[in-house]
């Protein structure tokens, strides 16, 4: 009697799955999902793809070795030339609050010359070594479907810490503080090797 | 003979390829570069910099050519990251208030 009964319900969960599955399917061919920018997910999509995004970098950015030099002026310096270069068309400068990148990307870039706190693009952790394991796994990765590339084919690790040690330090930087970091001087032609 | 030149044939497009995709030199981005504008650090009241604040040392090293014979800026010259002082250390952050002392927030 209680075989027979599991069975029924066994049955009809089979039933269910394959029904939501064939739904699912029929959603999908559907081409009812707005995929155009210009129209933001819906709450759920949103979450759901939030949440995998976070648990996915968390778990393959926590091994990261993070140098202890990070600070230097030196890397700084290496790390503000690439920032300009690569970087400030989509995540802005000081005195900069929006580009034709920030309009139309969706998701929209993080205004990364503001605080984590401010742009609230940090991942949502305290943890200072995280946060810069995380930037530069990001950097070294990118981020699929969200126009963040991956910076690996053709930066080494060393190129992606000094843009990750800029970073540390870009929210507090003024217009001229970061005109004169990134601009290419003869000096610093000299030191790039 | 056949199988040779094929293997000849993939070895220079696998060549080409991996060439091609090679790391760009930072150097490419600078034939359109602009120099640093250095001529607000000499109106700066040098007293109140704080040369251990690693952006302090970073701007002095891009303008230092700009600032030979400035007032303070002696013995700067030639610094490398290893020579710089205590700022180079891993502290990270902190050193906002050295950095309003430059005097170039608006």
């Amino acid at each position: 009697m209680a075989a027979n009964k599991f069975l029924r319900c066994g049955k009809c969960l089979m039933i269910t799955a394959v029904v939501a599955m064939l739904g699912c399917l029929a959603f999908l061919y559907s081409g009812l999902y707005p995929m155009g920018a210009d129209v933001p997910h819906n709450g759920l999509t949103y979450w759901g793809l939030e949440t995998m995004r976070e648990r996915s970098i968390a778990r393959a950015a926590s091994a990261i070795e993070v140098p202890n030099d990070l600070a230097s002026s030196e890397r700084l310096l290496k790390g503000a030339a690439d920032y300009n270069a690569m970087c400030a068309s989509c995540h802005l400068k000081p005195g900069k609050n929006q580009s034709d990148f920030t309009l139309g990307l969706y998701p929209a870039p993080p205004n990364l010359a503001q605080k984590g706190d401010e742009h609230g693009h940090d991942g949502g952790h305290d943890d200072n070594t995280y946060a810069l394991q995380r930037q530069f796994w990001i950097i070294k990765h990118g981020i699929k479907a969200s126009g963040m590339p991956s910076w690996a084919p053709g930066h080494d690790d060393e190129r992606i810490w000094n843009m990750v040690s800029f970073l540390q330090r870009l929210p507090e930087l003024s217009t001229r503080q970061y005109q004169v970091l990134t601009a290419r001087s003869d000096s610093t032609k000299e030191r790039v090797h | 003979m056949r199988s040779k030149f094929i293997t000849l044939s993939i070895a220079i497009s696998t060549l080409a390829f991996t060439l091609s995709a090679q790391a760009h030199d930072p150097k490419e981005h600078m034939n359109n570069a602009e120099k640093p504008d250095c001529a607000a650090m000499e109106n700066m009241d040098h007293s109140k910099m704080d040369m251990n604040d690693p952006v302090m040392q970073a701007m002095m090293k891009q303008c230092m050519g700009d600032m030979e014979g400035m007032e303070g800026m002696e013995g700067m010259e030639g610094m490398s990251g290893s020579e710089a002082p205590q700022g180079d250390k891993p502290a990270q952050h902190g050193n906002e208030s050295s950095t309003e002392q430059t005097g170039h927030n608006h």
